[in-house]
């Protein structure tokens, strides 16, 4: 809950503003379909498991 | 004037004083008073209102910012949760009760001289009500979620807590809101009806004959406004005392010490009479020197709500003795160790801004002099709005930043953000003044043609 | 579209029915309420009303889309949060099973200290350390500073990856730089200094002793800061070698303190036995004496039954005349040791009352054997050497001497410091050492390292020696480490908990590298090496796995331990009577929440207040009461230090029971590197003295009034009771007689039905007598909660977030006053007053006893913390989860919400673990037992203060602690019937009102 600082009134405020501009760029996107190539995915902090490591209880 | 008795002679002292000065005949009245609504208003109002919403819009700026922020960009902190959210908050639901009282409470009593200034003191009610509400919205740490102070239907099956006192304050000014809105928009209507039947221009005829609601003065019309406004005015006097009595509730149900007082509802409702007649003080005169409406706000009428203030400052010196009292009394150690605090702690200068303002200052209106000059009754009424504000001050931040655990113990200190929001409540109810002043009749003409001396059918030495 | 039922037989007339087809049960009924919400079953639109099918984005689409943008952008009801994707594994790790905690045993040092620990982790990340319950010492026990070290796991500063002049570099060109050079240093034959910390673990002695045989010039200083140099050169006085002086406090029935904070939290067993003998349950059970000589105010001291203000610098004539009184008293002096070099009496300008005096002589020579002396390590070698004369004559049972690996001094630093000046070493390591801050000379540190050829750095986060190094290697968390290390009575393993974040290494495997570098044939990396030696040595044929498990294997040799050198005793009682300086004495301490510096980044740990003082993220000043009110100074004024040409200005602290003309301040802040390190506090290594023998006992410092106050950031600016019945603390003479005092509870009415706990009703007894104030149970309840920080700022506002506190009162004249000490968190109020009055039903009581509180449903009126008598209550006045980012927010515990700015958190009675154990129980088919359920608090206290339990099982502790005569309630007047009890704290003076302590 905590990775984004949330701030809903402004979240809120920007949807309806925003609104007609992405029905817009849905309305050219069916028009003129846009093909975006794949991203790389962002890894964060792998946790990898210890190795050889005895747990006392699981 | 009234006319002569005709048996014996009542002696000066026992003959009521005029309410209106001059000659005033029902259509000078309507020409005076409705004269503000149909001309445009002159270069002073324009300046004033400039001023009003710098004001406002400094503290619409400031709610913005503690939207983005949160309650940290205010200065409360552990243990002071309430600061000036609550002290404002109060205050201005204090303010609020003047009107209603005059308007309603006074009516029941057939106080004839309220009739004048009933309109403008129920619009300050609203107005300070609505200045009120912003607090309890914007206080919550998420605003975005306040309507779950509100019981609706929800698939959640939850309900509010009914016995929180900020509940009761949820239902309290709501409908002291709703009931003196519909209070005053009913004493308007007649007059309203009037500037339809006076107005040249097309446009306003259409506004104020959706306004009016299709009032002919018929005498059913009439009749059925007479029992309207007699249902409001008895349910809007049992709000006078219920209103303010449960936002006192808040503290009063509390276990904090200095807070946990029977005396509080009473103690609240006389403050709040006490600070509200204060603030219409000082709006009547300015209305009344720069509206010229001197013949039909007298200084009778400022003399009367004088004297009003100087009762409610004796009685609230009477609760500040028995606060006093109670915490000898009572032999509780955190009650004393709170009351010593209002005294000497370290907030001790607000205890006796408080005392000065509200104690002390008000005793000038015991001479005539002071109740009839702008100056001192302008001194006093100023006075007694600093210490009402002080007054909620003490109660909350002082009780608050000390009590139980000493180890909780801690200073609170202000921010800009919060005196910026109350500069803007103050921006936002003269906003609201001024344009009342100018788009609405101030003076319920309505009710002062009741009251002209030609009015009434004379029989003899009796009054309506 | 029709599909076919499978046919069930006869099927009962359903007793409610929705339609009349269905109340007469026909087949087209059975087939309709199939059929009524699969795909296909609505037809669309277009299909009901005969209209053509329309292509995507029709007109109809797009009002659609329209009202529904704007119906959605009004009524998103509720805040949520920006979708993201959840992947379950595909290959799942085969230990981690998600939602199912794993714990591995390990250890962590500090110092010369060992720390057993338990670390649990939860999808593989640790998340919470708490002690190792095999060891026969801690059990279960550990510091609090050993808990809080899981944040540094996931520091965001942590070097990620080799660095050679400030780039990076993969491994290997690291290595071979760093071969190059010690091949080099090697064949020219030029010395090699390699800087670590104290050496604990047998196996990285016999690495470096692998080490020095490849590299026959290798230097080796093993230097702790904080471990008091003068500790060490007293050691080597009076035993002739390093010695480590281990408290064993089950056996004391006297403890003498010599600014000794033996209670401070960095000894767990020590804290354990305190606990042990201060836990009466009635008034005749026996209990052990505390008398504190010291300067500062220690929290040993906060704890002790009789205290007595006495500077550092006079400490060891008042230790070596008590010797002489002692010895006068048939306490014979040991072998070699001259009665004549012993002070007559106490030295000038130390008033203790001839009472006083005369009981603690008597009490330390009926106690005999049972009585110990501890001197604290800051001390100066003439204190230690004094209380190390006492035990001796005492023949004292209650510690163990225990041989230790030498530690280096500032003395050896400074002689480091000219050899490198002189362009002396060609290569110098740093092993987990920070000489360039902590190093009182910083500038000629600097100057004396650039004359090196050669500069490589092993550690953790980048700091000030690492600047200056040509190679900079990042080295592995503990928690991702192998390694041992000797405890009494086991030797412990460290296994890693979670493979390596980033591309770290141990420093053991660079060291190997480079001897495999060197030629040397040798293991491949620290586990294999490791592994090697146990199987070789310790382990005597016992299974690793099995140690591994259980975190240590038992031990049952004990080294001999060193006889006293009676002849040292004359040098250092003439030391110790040699008049003082002018001027105030000043005492560099290691700070609670930084040590030595090492913890500066650890912004739990900055954030939890010093147990004393009650300061946060800052290192004031302590001044007595006597001399503030002499130079005029008010609590936050600045002030400057002046000491042999260094100033230093810092704010300050008035600090009642300091002993006059005594200033003590914190080690360890004033770094210049770290995110949250950066600029906290003030650098106070530079006062630090050059003289091994009382480097940290400084005389002579000019103390003047500054310009300017600082907020102080403080979470206790208030420090008497005022008279009110909080915490009770009764001599064993008012325990025996009166143990409730004058309080007489008034008889509490109530309008409302009591509640009924049909099951359990949870409940907790605080034992005050127990509570030393170490503050361990903060920082596992923020380990284990979540509990967010919130920087000095906003805890100088009073916003800090600690969902347990300990409220610090001082009671008396304020020269040398009595200090108690009390837990305050939630109570769960039976009659709760926050439950009342939340408007939206946020808090409310469960039918266990628990008071709860949702989060989701908390619209943040605050009324509730306003209507807490206890205050504790805390709201989130700002968003403070977005000060902490990733990594660092991988040490939250997943069982606990994180709360968003504007909702009211509190002490939950870690009700995770409470349902933890209950889910447990009940898929096992049998009741909770006591003592299953432990919280956070609990579970840390050291000295067994807290005891969690179910008040309705009368078998429980708790239950069977609510009776006992010294219980009693706070605030119990205001009628919110709490859950938690407590035990009034236990002073047992030797003068007035105690008992003999035999």
């Amino acid at each position: 809950m905590s990775d984004a600082i949330r701030k809903p009134l402004l979240d809120r405020t920007l949807a309806l503003l925003a609104a007609p501009f992405l029905l817009g760029r849905q309305a050219i996107e069916a028009i003129t379909p846009v093909v975006e190539p794949p991203r790389p995915a962002l890894r964060p902090v792998p946790i990898p498991p210890p190795e050889h490591a005895v747990k006392r209880r699981g | 004037m009234h006319t002569e008795p005709s048996a014996h002679a009542l002696p000066e002292a026992l003959i009521e004083p005029s309410l209106t000065v001059g000659r005033v005949t029902p259509g000078s009245l309507d020409d005076q008073v409705l004269a503000f609504p149909e001309t445009p208003p002159p270069r002073q109002w324009y300046i004033g209102l400039a001023i009003t919403l710098s004001a406002l819009f400094t503290g619409l700026g400031f709610i913005g910012w503690t939207f983005y922020k949160g309650i940290g960009a205010w200065g409360n902190n552990s243990p002071v949760f309430w600061a000036f959210d609550i002290i404002n908050f109060v205050f201005w639901v204090g303010i609020g009760h003047a009107g209603t009282l005059i308007s309603a409470i006074l009516f029941l009593f057939r106080k004839r001289w309220r009739n004048a200034i009933a309109r403008f003191a129920e619009a300050m009610t609203i107005f300070a009500v609505m200045c009120a509400v912003i607090f309890p919205l914007i206080h919550v740490g998420r605003p975005w979620v306040a309507f779950w102070l509100f019981p609706y239907p929800n698939q959640r099956a939850l309900w509010t807590n009914f016995r929180s006192p900020l509940l009761w304050d949820v239902f309290a000014v709501n409908t002291y809101f709703s009931v003196s809105l519909m209070f005053w928009y009913l004493g308007l209507i007649p007059d309203i009806a009037s500037m339809r039947d006076r107005t040249t221009s097309k446009l306003r005829r259409a506004i104020y004959t959706a306004l009016a609601m299709g009032w002919r003065g018929a005498a059913s019309h009439w009749q059925h406004y007479e029992k309207a406004y007699l249902l409001l005015a008895g349910l809007a006097t049992g709000l006078v005392l219920s209103v303010h009595s449960v936002v006192s509730f808040d503290f009063a149900t509390s276990v904090v010490p200095g807070w946990h007082m029977t005396i509080f509802p009473p103690y609240f409702v006389a403050g709040a009479i006490f600070a509200g007649f204060s603030m219409v003080v000082i709006v009547l005169v300015v209305v009344r020197e720069t509206m010229q409406l001197k013949n039909l706000i007298t200084m009778r009428h400022l003399d009367v709500m004088n004297k009003v203030i100087l009762a409610m400052s004796c009685i609230m010196a009477y609760s500040y003795m028995m606060e006093g009292f109670t915490a000898w009394y009572s032999m509780n150690e955190y009650l004393h160790h709170g009351f010593m605090n209002i005294i000497t702690g370290t907030y001790g200068w607000a205890g006796w801004i408080t005392i000065s303002c509200n104690i002390f200052i008000p005793q000038l209106l015991w001479f005539k002099k002071c109740r009839s000059s702008y100056f001192w009754m302008i001194f006093v009424a100023i006075g007694v709005t600093i210490g009402m504000w002080f007054e909620r001050f003490v109660i909350i931040v002082i009780s608050l930043h000390q009590d139980y655990l000493p180890s909780a113990w801690r200073i609170y200190k202000p921010t800009m953000t919060d005196f910026g929001i109350l500069l803007g409540t103050f921006g936002l109810f003269f906003t609201l003044v001024l344009i009342f002043a100018r788009v609405l009749p101030v003076i319920a003409t309505t009710e002062v043609k009741a009251i002209l001396p030609d009015a009434q059918p004379s029989h003899g030495d009796s009054h309506e | 579209m029709k599909t076919q039922l499978p046919d069930h037989g006869p099927v009962e007339a359903p007793r409610f029915w929705r339609t009349l087809d269905e109340r007469v049960e026909t087949l087209e009924a059975r087939q309709a309420a199939h059929d009524e919400f699969l795909p296909g079953a609505v037809p669309s639109y277009d299909d009901v009303h005969g209209l053509p099918p329309q292509p995507s984005n029709s007109r109809r689409d797009f009002l659609g889309l329209v009202s529904a943008a704007a119906a959605l952008a009004a009524t998103v009801a509720c805040d949520r949060k920006p979708q993201g994707t959840v992947v379950p594994y595909t290959k799942r790790p085969v230990e981690v099973v998600p939602g199912v905690a794993n714990y591995y045993a390990s250890a962590y040092q500090e110092g010369r200290r060992v720390y057993p620990v338990l670390v649990k982790t939860r999808e593989g990340r640790p998340i919470h350390i708490t002690g190792n319950d095999e060891h026969p010492g801690v059990k279960g026990k550990t510091s609090p500073r050993a808990m809080a070290d899981v944040l540094r796991l996931y520091d965001p500063d942590r070097l990620r990856a080799p660095k050679a002049d400030g780039r990076v570099v993969a491994w290997p060109e690291a290595e071979s730089r760093l071969a190059v050079a010690l091949r080099g240093a090697k064949a020219a034959g030029k010395p090699i200094l390699l800087f670590t910390g104290a050496v604990v673990s047998p196996t990285r002695k016999a690495l470096l002793a692998d080490l020095k045989a490849a590299l026959p010039t290798l230097q080796h200083l093993a230097y702790e800061p904080a471990s008091g140099d003068g500790a060490e050169e007293a050691a080597r006085a009076s035993y002739g070698q390093s010695v480590e002086v281990l408290p064993r406090l089950a056996k004391a029935k006297v403890i003498l303190s010599l600014g000794a904070d033996f209670l401070n939290g960095e000894d767990p067993e020590a804290l354990a036995a305190w606990g042990a003998q201060r836990r009466l349950k009635t008034a005749k059970d026996p209990i052990n004496r505390l008398w504190v000589l010291e300067g500062p105010l220690t929290l040993t001291g906060t704890n002790a039954d009789q205290r007595l203000p006495v500077p550092p610098s006079r400490l060891a004539a008042v230790a070596f005349a008590l010797a002489r009184e002692l010895a006068a008293h048939g306490l014979k002096l040991p072998a070699g040791a001259d009665r004549s070099a012993l002070p007559a009496g106490l030295p000038k300008g130390v008033d203790l009352p001839a009472a006083t005096w005369s009981g603690l002589v008597k009490d330390l020579q009926h106690a005999g054997r049972n009585a110990v002396v501890l001197c604290g390590a800051q001390m100066p070698a003439e204190a230690h050497q004094a209380a190390h004369l006492l035990n001796a004559m005492l023949g004292s049972e209650a510690l163990a001497l225990v041989p230790a690996e030498p530690l280096a001094t500032v003395k050896d630093l400074e002689a480091a410091v000219q050899a490198m000046a002189a362009g002396q070493p060609a290569v110098a390591i740093f092993w987990d050492v920070n000489p360039a801050y902590t190093y009182p000379r910083a500038a000629a540190w600097k100057a004396a390292l650039a004359k090196v050829p050669f500069r490589a750095w092993i550690g953790l986060v980048e700091d000030e020696t690492s600047a200056q190094c040509h190679l900079a290697l990042p080295e592995h968390h503990w928690l991702e480490s192998w390694g041992d290390a000797t405890t009494p009575g086991a030797a412990v393993l460290r296994q890693p908990t979670v493979g390596a974040l980033y591309d770290s290494r141990q420093g053991e495997d660079v060291l190997l590298g480079a001897l495999r570098a060197l030629g040397a044939a040798t293991a491949e990396d620290g586990h294999a090496y490791l592994r090697a030696r146990w199987e070789k040595g310790v382990l005597q044929g016992a299974s690793f796995d099995q140690a591994l498990h259980d975190g240590l294997v038992k031990t049952t040799a004990s080294p001999a331990a060193p006889a006293f050198r009676g002849a040292s005793v004359a040098a250092a009682a003439k030391r110790a009577t040699q008049p003082t300086a002018e001027g105030l004495e000043l005492v560099l301490f290691p700070g609670f929440a930084t040590f030595d510096g090492r913890h500066a980044n650890n912004s739990w740990l900055q954030e939890t207040p010093d147990p004393v003082t009650k300061m946060t993220w800052d290192n004031p000043v302590s001044v007595s009461v006597q001399d503030a009110k002499a130079l005029g100074i008010q609590e936050g004024d600045f002030v400057t230090l002046t000491l042999e040409g260094t100033t230093l200005t810092v704010p300050a602290v008035i600090q009642p029971g300091q002993a006059k003309g005594v200033l003590a301040l914190a080690l360890g802040y004033g770094r210049t590197t770290g995110g949250v390190a950066k600029g906290v506090g003030n650098d106070a290594y530079p006062l630090l003295g050059l003289d091994p023998t009382t480097a940290n006992v400084r005389p002579g410092v000019r103390l003047a009034k500054g310009v300017g106050r600082k907020d102080l950031s403080r979470t206790q600016s208030h420090h008497r009771m005022e008279g009110r019945d909080l915490v009770r603390s009764l001599t064993m003479d008012e325990y025996a007689h009166n143990p409730q005092g004058h309080h007489h509870m008034p008889e509490l009415v109530s309008l409302y039905e009591e509640q009924k706990f049909p099951d359990h009703k949870w409940g907790m007894v605080i034992d005050l007598a127990a509570c030393v104030g170490c503050s361990a149970c903060v920082v596992a309840c923020q380990s284990e909660n979540n509990v967010p920080v919130v920087g000095p700022e906003q805890v100088a506002k009073g916003r800090e977030m600690h969902w347990i506190r300990i409220d610090r009162y001082y009671e008396g004249e304020l020269e040398n006053p009595k200090v108690v000490h009390q837990p305050m968190l939630c109570q769960h109020c039976d009659s709760a007053p926050c439950e009342n009055v939340c408007p939206v039903n946020a808090t409310n009581h469960s039918p266990d006893g628990l008071n709860q509180m949702a989060y989701n449903r908390c619209v943040g009126t605050r009324y509730c913390a306003n209507n807490c008598p206890y205050k504790v209550r805390r709201f989130n006045f700002l968003e403070y989860t977005a000060y902490k980012t990733e990594p660092e927010t991988l040490a939250y515990n997943p069982e606990v919400t994180v709360r968003p700015r504007g909702v009211m958190e509190k002490c939950s009675f870690c009700v995770q673990r409470i349902n933890d154990v209950k889910i447990r129980a009940k898929g096992e088919g049998r009741p909770v037992q006591d003592g299953e359920v432990t919280t956070a608090c609990m579970a840390g206290c050291p000295s067994d203060a807290i005891v969690f339990g179910d008040l309705k099982d009368p078998k429980s502790r708790v239950a069977q602690l609510v009776g006992i005569s010294r219980a009693y309630r706070v605030l119990e007047e205001v009628g919110a019937k709490p859950a938690i009890t407590y035990l009034a704290d236990l002073r047992n003076p030797a003068v007035e009102g105690g008992t003999h302590a035999h």
